[in-house]
């Protein structure tokens, strides 16, 4: 997983509104640098990587919401929130097919027909899981998320 | 899960004192849901303060620097929570997929109660920990609060 980026010029007693700034533009950052390959279903990192990010800037906007414009800031976070669930979804089905493939080895012989058919059934849905995320990684929605969350943040410098 | 909302934040005011509002307000969230998460079957419980755990530990990543190394601790420590209350999830979720294949639910039910005793332990060696993060609260703002304006308050 990988580590959340320094915020250059991060000082406690600057304004609680001026940290909000600093810290919402670098998690923005962030969650954009990792959105290269997360549909690549064979390496499965990248998207997790999106993910942590993401979360990672939706708690950034959570705990700074009293510095930004309430209607401004309650749009940029559920755009934020959707992108989370959508890479979720995906997450999820990757999570549970590495899990069972795991268990493979350690189940009685007789079981694992049973357990093979129901990771081929997690594929599928993995597969679904994927497309329906595409819309979301879509090089013109994160453009737009970009804007929205560069929009927010000006607003709350100002 | 929905986050508490945390009373008398004040944009203009530093960010520290604002900071140790939200993180006593994510700890004592945390603590909230431990007396009902530490019975076995309570899965909800356990998935609720797992979410706490998580908002917890990304508030301290945000503004560790505000505060003592006791930040650090209590990141780890939150760190640890999640990922143990994280892996029971995992296997409530999975337990009923695997209906049917009793060797692998034999299996998975064996490891949830492994990783439950994992969690009661972890709870209870980290409780100065929470402490120790209380105090580091106090500490810094206080102090702050003192060379500023004598002791008056900061915030509200």
């Amino acid at each position: 997983m990988a580590r959340a980026r320094e915020v250059p010029g991060f000082d406690c007693e600057e304004s609680f509104a001026e940290t909000a700034v600093r810290v919402v533009e670098v998690r923005a950052a962030e969650v954009f640098a990792h959105s290269e390959g997360v549909l690549e279903i064979g390496e499965i990192e990248r998207l997790h990587d999106m993910r942590v990010a993401t979360r990672r800037l939706r708690a950034a906007l959570e705990v700074f919401a009293p510095c930004f414009p309430r209607k401004r800031h309650r749009k940029a976070l559920k755009r934020v929130k959707q992108l989370a669930d959508a890479l979720g979804e995906r997450r999820d089905r990757d999570v549970a097919i590495e899990f069972l493939e795991g268990l493979e080895e350690e189940i009685l012989e007789g079981d694992r027909p049973a357990l093979a058919a129901m990771i081929g059934r997690l594929r599928e849905e993995q597969a679904q899981a994927n497309e329906d995320l595409k819309p979301y990684v879509a090089a013109k929605r994160l453009k737009k998320l970009r804007r929205r969350l560069h929009g927010l943040v000006g607003k709350a410098k100002a | 899960m929905k986050a508490r909302e945390v009373e008398g934040l004040d944009p203009a005011a530093p960010l520290r004192p604002n900071a140790a509002r939200i993180v006593r307000a994510r700890l004592d969230e945390l603590r909230s849901f431990a007396p009902f998460a530490l019975e076995k079957p309570a899965s909800q419980a356990q998935h609720d303060m797992r979410i706490a755990a998580k908002r917890l530990r990304y508030v301290l990543e945000v503004v560790a620097p505000c505060f003592g190394p006791e930040v650090d601790a209590a990141r780890s420590a939150a760190k640890r929570l999640q990922s143990v209350l994280g892996e029971i999830h995992d296997y409530d979720v999975m337990l009923p997929q695997v209906w049917g294949i009793e060797s692998a639910r034999r299996l998975l039910r064996e490891r949830r109660e492994r990783r439950f005793a994992e969690f009661v332990e972890l709870w209870q060696a980290e409780a100065e920990t929470w402490t120790a993060l209380e105090r580091s609260l106090d500490d810094h703002t206080f102090s702050l609060q003192k060379s500023k304006s004598g002791g008056g308050k900061e915030i509200d």
